[in-house]
């Protein structure tokens, strides 16, 4: 299971810029990944752990901004198709339980 | 949640955390990111190098989440498991109970590991296809903490049955052994989490009692999953992959996600010790008679592939 978490946010005063930023740093810090400025994703292993990191996310959402919470399976995130300037690059892959580096 | 073990297993890598990651970058003329995995979704992270580096944030970081950091010497053995000092927040109660337990207590819980331990290894001899009746002969004869050591005249029928008579369990040894060890490794990570985690002190044990060893109880609460580990170390034997490698690592952490038979349904062995070392607790603090442990019979995925071979 994949969480997608997508923003805006608005930044146009220094106190906004501020919370924006605090939530951005929140994300990362529960192990969001950066998929563009304002698209987060992260990789779940039950819906009760969706649940978990949906409820974190709204326990620190900013004033006055705009949060979709997407939810998609492990296949529909192998199925993205990602352009990086012209050139297609590989697909996706869903973490596996053992990382070797 | 089930976590994701991680490994490093190369030189010239350096590891740090960013926010809410470890990252691992390669060490070199130009440092070069290889990956990041989120911190909270580490299980287990085992340092398996020489020239690595870490940084202090690093294992703060791990510790903070009760994950265990396992080094290990140059034959996969592990040398030392860096474990947080506050598993839990009932740890004080729980510790002055685990050491207040009494002697019958200790010795009837050894005797259920025992037999728990020797019905598992008759289930793995049984799925490698080999006779299983001298060990489940054994498990009737366990008495109150083993005096007989049955735990010892099973393993020794064991071992031969299930690799042949020349086979020798040693852990100084190459080959199969070394396979074994990188499996344990894994597996004792994996329980000496689920020990801190619940509470209890790793180096209070119920039966292991060589005085040089700090995680005896984890050693005693692995006893009964070890047959799981060799089954498939079995396995991999007999499809000739009989040293440690990139593959058999993938395949032998993969135990650990296998789904075991328990009281309360199929869990997965991961899980499974979590719940035995919660039991445990809870008897020594009275709440409960007997030990949470999986019944006898294999990994389910683990007969199904089996079956179908």
């Amino acid at each position: 299971m994949w969480v997608m978490v997508m923003f805006d946010l608005p930044v146009v005063g220094k106190a906004e810029r501020k919370a924006a930023a605090e939530f951005r740093n929140t994300l990362l810090d529960l192990g969001f990944e950066m998929a563009q400025f304002s698209v987060y994703m992260r990789f779940c292993s039950s819906h009760m752990q969706v649940d978990t990191y949906g409820k974190r996310v709204e326990s620190v959402l900013p004033e006055g901004g705009r949060v979709n919470i997407i939810q998609f399976t492990d296949k529909q995130y192998e199925r993205i198709i990602t352009f990086r300037g012209r050139a297609k690059q590989a697909a996706n892959k869903t973490p596996d339980q053992f990382d070797l580096f | 949640m089930i976590g994701r073990i991680v490994e490093v297993a190369d030189d010239r890598r350096h590891l740090f955390v960013t926010r809410g990651f470890m990252v691992v970058q390669e060490q070199g003329s130009e440092r070069k990111e290889l990956g990041q995995v989120p911190l909270d979704d580490i299980a287990a992270l085992i340092a398996n190098a020489h020239g690595l580096s870490y940084t202090n944030n690093l294992l703060v970081a791990l510790a903070e989440r009760g994950i265990p950091f396992v080094l290990c010497a140059a034959n996969h053995n592990p040398v030392g498991i860096l474990l947080s000092t506050g598993g839990n927040y009932q740890q004080a109660k729980r510790f002055d109970a685990q050491i207040r337990a009494t002697r019958p207590t200790t010795k009837r819980l050894w005797a259920d590991l025992v037999r728990a331990k020797l019905q598992q290894q008759a289930s793995t001899l049984e799925a490698a296809g080999a006779p299983s009746a001298p060990l489940t002969a054994l498990v009737a004869k366990v008495r109150s903490g083993d005096p007989d050591n049955l735990e010892a005249q099973g393993a020794r029928r064991y071992w031969s049955l299930l690799f042949g008579d020349q086979f020798r369990r040693d852990r100084a040894l190459g080959g199969v052994n070394s396979i074994l060890n990188y499996g344990y490794t894994v597996l004792r990570a994996a329980v000496a989490r689920a020990v801190i985690a619940a509470g209890l002190h790793p180096t209070v044990g119920l039966h292991h009692s060589n005085e040089f060893n700090a995680m005896r109880l984890v050693d005693d609460l692995m006893e009964p999953f070890r047959p799981v580990i060799d089954l498939n170390v079995w396995h991999l034997h007999r499809n000739g992959k009989g040293e440690v490698s990139p593959e058999t690592k993938r395949y032998l952490v993969r135990s650990l996600y296998d789904d075991m038979q328990t009281n309360a349904g199929a869990t997965p062995v991961l899980v499974c010790t979590q719940k035995l070392a919660t039991s445990l607790a809870q008897v020594f603090l009275g709440e409960r008679k007997t030990l949470d442990l999986p019944l006898a019979g294999l990994p389910l995925a683990l007969a199904a592939t089996l079956d179908n071979e």
